[in-house]
């Protein structure tokens, strides 16, 4: 499980987080939603340690990391994966993941390759394949050694619909088979309704609602943020 | 002693005219100039020649126009093509050019030392205040607060150099502005040539002229430049009369430590805060 | 999503990687020995003294230029200041030998203490990024130079001294070091030695990890790796070397000056690796061979042989990013192309 409590960060004068606090219970799936600039990434940031100066505290399976660096909550059992593509570019895919496996008590390279369709392009050189195949990747890094929670930033983004379905369904039926906690932003409804056990919704920096898929779809406040910022 | 502080101030303000000039081209470019240094020297062999056969202010002259042009050149044809590359292509790139700029000085004028005398106007020894002072020093003091003073009325006062100064602080929002930077680029750069040739011919009845002038001075001029606070003309300024005052003080009072203090400040401004030069990569 | 199984990708390919990987340390290894046994023919044939010195001169410049080069390939950092390293290292031989004490202590002594410095150093520095990494290394570098320029009583100052090399060394006859062919054999060993530690390295753990940390040094600590602590033990390890090539330096010369600190020093060896080219671990022996000889090979423009050299160095980091030798092994690889009767590519 994740906790955040009483999260706030501030970029100067401005609060992209303001007294957010968040809790994820073990093997649950939360989606992250909220309009842009709602502090989504921001709190992913905090949570995975790559955000400092923030205030407030997080825990991980009970354990407070607030004082760890990032490196050190991932040793801790945390993966995240990154909005924007964030991998070896020059490494092969094969390279990077074996890498990845070093820090791990169990390195699963194989399993994650297989997982995410990989295994037919593992000796190619990461930056060299397709968009689709570098965001795998990018999960892929995150997946190795089997972490207890996962924080994702829009995995999908930038797939097309029908690919985004896909990635999200095996990632779903992946998570709860290795029971995996995970924290996903998605700005693709239909991916978050279909796989979220429960939402939590941001707007400007803090926490506007939260509640199950239908809970979120017909609430009043979450249709009036998301209108309301679009007007 | 106050001899000692005229010295100081002379040395800072040579190293003030030529550190402004790295100023100039990096707040443009973004590139650190290795060359730096050579064309400062060629700059004073320029004067040199030229004074044989028209006096020094002549050589002054023709000095810093060739050397403006010359930097103009160096825009168009390396810092220009290059700006995709990444700060260190155009490190080794200059580096590469100082080599080939000091062979060249070896070449026509060999590696002796040769002597330069200032202008007859500004010779000898004045008295102040029962001192007495050497002219020269106190000239280019004058001259090193003139250019201080003229690029100052510039910056604010014209067009041209409020882009400049708008672009040193922010280059991408400047070029987003609409202002073309490259065009701009090859007036500023080759007018911090101009600045270095100029340094070298004012410097030149002082150091002495030797191809390997430049690199004594390369090195000061980027710990002026570093202390200075990247991209700031005011702050040069501050270093450099600063650096001038240890390079001479510090020979006296601390002779052991005189070379390495401000190579200890710069360490420590780089690790304290390298924004300037580490936030620009390609 | 793919009838292909795990063997026949997966573990069994990283398998038989792993294997491949093992192999070609073995055959590094009968390279190593065929070069150090190659030299020894080569040592007695020169008849020239002066030949053998040059040679000489530029193995210990190549170990130099080496240091730099590793650094540049393995973490993507350009030093200015590994001059400073290797004199010291110099100093650390030359002083015990000049009170008396013994040649291995103050070998010990250089192969310790400058790459300890280096990693403290390197504990800090390598956090600053960019050109700033590298102006950094050069005033540092150079504040090391002007301390020991004004440390007389320690350095000698300007002047540096000259000392005398014992007579054994643990109990072997030292006077190889004397003599320009075991000089050479003895240099050349050394550096073709490094070359394959330093081959290890890279193919190692460690290294490849070092390597990833070069790419991309953010995801390399969200997937768990301390980068600091490994960028500053690679730049201790380019100290290192730069150290051996300091003691080499002072042996072969019997004297040590803070000239070997000057920063210019480290610019050549930068030079050298650049125009040698980087890609290849075995560059930088080439830029520093070239560097040396271009002043024979090149007659009459020998004379200006700075400026070739600064040509060279310009035409490399603008056109030909693999250097000298990226040069030969492209040219290489095309000449077997055609002798296998493929044609060009």
């Amino acid at each position: 499980m994740i906790e955040g409590h009483n999260l706030t960060r501030r970029y100067g004068a401005v609060a992209a987080l303001r007294d957010v606090s968040i809790s994820v219970p073990e093997g649950e799936i939360r989606g992250l939603i909220g309009p842009n600039g709602a502090g989504k990434s921001t709190l992913i940031d905090v949570l995975s340690g790559r955000a400092e100066n923030a205030s407030g505290r997080v825990s991980i399976q009970g354990r407070d990391v607030t004082q760890l660096s990032a490196q050190e909550r991932r040793v801790a059992g945390l993966g995240r994966s990154f909005q924007r593509t964030n991998i070896f570019a020059n490494l092969t895919i094969a390279d990077q993941l074996e890498i990845a496996g070093f820090t791990v008590s169990e390195a699963n390279v194989d399993e994650v390759m297989a997982e995410l369709g990989l295994l037919e392009v593992a000796n190619e050189v990461a930056g060299q394949t397709s968009y689709g195949i570098q965001r795998r990747v990018d999960l892929a890094l995150a997946l190795i050694g089997r972490p207890k929670v996962l924080l994702l930033d829009e995995p999908a983004a930038g797939l097309s619909a029908a690919e985004s379905i896909a990635l999200s369904r095996h990632l779903r039926d992946l998570v709860h088979r290795w029971k995996v906690t995970v924290l996903i932003v998605e700005h693709d409804m239909e991916v978050v309704f279909s796989i979220c056990d429960r939402i939590t919704v941001l707007h400007l920096g803090q926490v506007l609602t939260e509640g199950t898929p239908d809970q979120i779809r017909t609430s009043p406040e979450v249709v009036k943020a998301y209108l309301g910022s679009a007007a | 002693m106050i001899v000692q502080l005229i010295n100081g101030l002379a040395y800072g303000g040579l190293l003030y005219v030529v550190a402004v000039g790295l100023v100039l081209i990096f707040g443009l470019r973004q590139v650190v100039n290795f060359a730096h240094g050579s064309l400062f020297m060629l700059g004073a062999y320029v004067g040199y020649v030229i004074s044989f056969y028209a006096g020094f202010w002549a050589g002054l002259v023709v000095a810093i126009a060739a050397l403006g042009i010359l930097g103009s050149l160096l825009d168009i044809a390396v810092f220009g093509p290059l700006r995709h590359r990444g700060p260190m292509t155009t490190v080794l790139v200059t580096f590469g050019l100082a080599l080939i700029l000091e062979d060249f000085a070896q070449a026509i004028w060999g590696k002796g030392l040769r002597l330069q005398q200032p202008p007859p106007f500004l010779s000898g020894t004045v008295a102040i205040f029962g001192d007495s002072f050497p002219v020269y020093r106190l000239a280019v003091i004058a001259m090193a607060a003139i250019v201080c003073l003229g690029l100052a009325i510039w910056m604010r006062k014209t067009r041209v150099g409020l882009f400049v100064r708008a672009s040193s602080v922010d280059p991408e929002g400047t070029a987003m502005q609409g202002v073309n930077t490259d065009r701009l680029s090859i007036l500023v750069v080759g007018l911090g040539t101009s600045l270095s040739g100029l340094a070298g011919v004012i410097a030149a009845p002082l150091l002495s002229l030797s191809p390997s002038m430049g690199s004594y001075v390369l090195i000061d001029s980027f710990i002026v430049v570093v202390l200075g606070g990247i991209g700031s003309f005011s702050g040069a300024f501050l270093a450099a009369i600063l650096i001038g005052q240890i390079h001479n003080l510090g020979v006296i009072f601390v002779p052991s430590l005189a070379a390495v203090i401000p190579l200890a400040l710069m360490s420590l401004v780089l690790m304290w805060r390298p924004s300037g030069l580490a936030g620009t990569a390609a | 999503m793919t009838d292909l199984s795990v063997g026949d990708l997966g573990t069994g390919k990283r398998e038989r990687q792993a294997l491949a990987r093992r192999r070609e340390t073995l055959s590094q290894g009968a390279i190593l020995i065929i070069a150090i046994v190659a030299v020894i023919p080569v040592a007695y044939l020169v008849r020239s003294n002066l030949v053998l010195s040059l040679m000489t001169q530029a193995v210990i410049a190549g170990v130099l230029a080496t240091s730099v080069g590793f650094l540049i390939r393995q973490s993507g950092a350009v030093t200015f200041g590994n001059a400073a390293f290797y004199g010291t290292a110099a100093y650390c031989v030359a002083l015990p030998l000049k009170a008396g004490l013994s040649l291995p202590l103050g070998i010990a002594l250089a192969l310790v203490i400058p790459p300890a410095l280096a990693y403290l150093l390197g504990l800090v520095i390598v956090r600053i990024p960019g050109i700033a990494f590298s102006m950094l290394t050069l005033a540092i570098g150079q504040a090391l130079s002007e301390l020991a320029l004004k440390a007389r009583w320690l350095t000698g100052g300007e002047d540096g001294f000259s000392f005398a090399l014992p007579k054994t060394v643990v109990g072997l006859d030292a006077s190889f070091l004397q003599r320009p062919t075991s000089m050479l054999i003895f240099s050349w060993s050394v550096l073709v030695l490094v070359l394959f530690g330093l081959s290890l390295f890279s193919r190692s753990r460690y290294g490849r990890v070092v390597a990833a940390i070069r790419e991309n040094e953010e995801r390399a600590r969200f997937i768990g790796y301390q980068t600091v602590s490994r960028r500053a033990a690679t730049f201790a390890l380019s100290a290192f070397v730069a150290s051996i090539g300091g003691v080499l330096a002072t042996l072969y010369n019997s004297f040590v000056s803070p000239e070997t600190m000057h920063w210019s020093l480290s610019g050549m060896a930068l030079i050298m690796a650049i125009i040698g080219g980087t890609q290849l671990l075995w560059g930088a022996v080439v830029g520093a061979a070239f560097v040396f000889f271009a002043k024979d090979w090149a007659g009459d423009i020998g004379e200006h042989w700075q400026a070739v050299i600064g040509v060279i160095l310009i035409v490399v980091t603008v056109g030909l990013p693999g250097g000298i030798s990226g040069a030969m092994m492209q040219i290489a690889s095309r000449g077997s192309r055609l002798f296998k009767g493929r044609g060009a590519p």
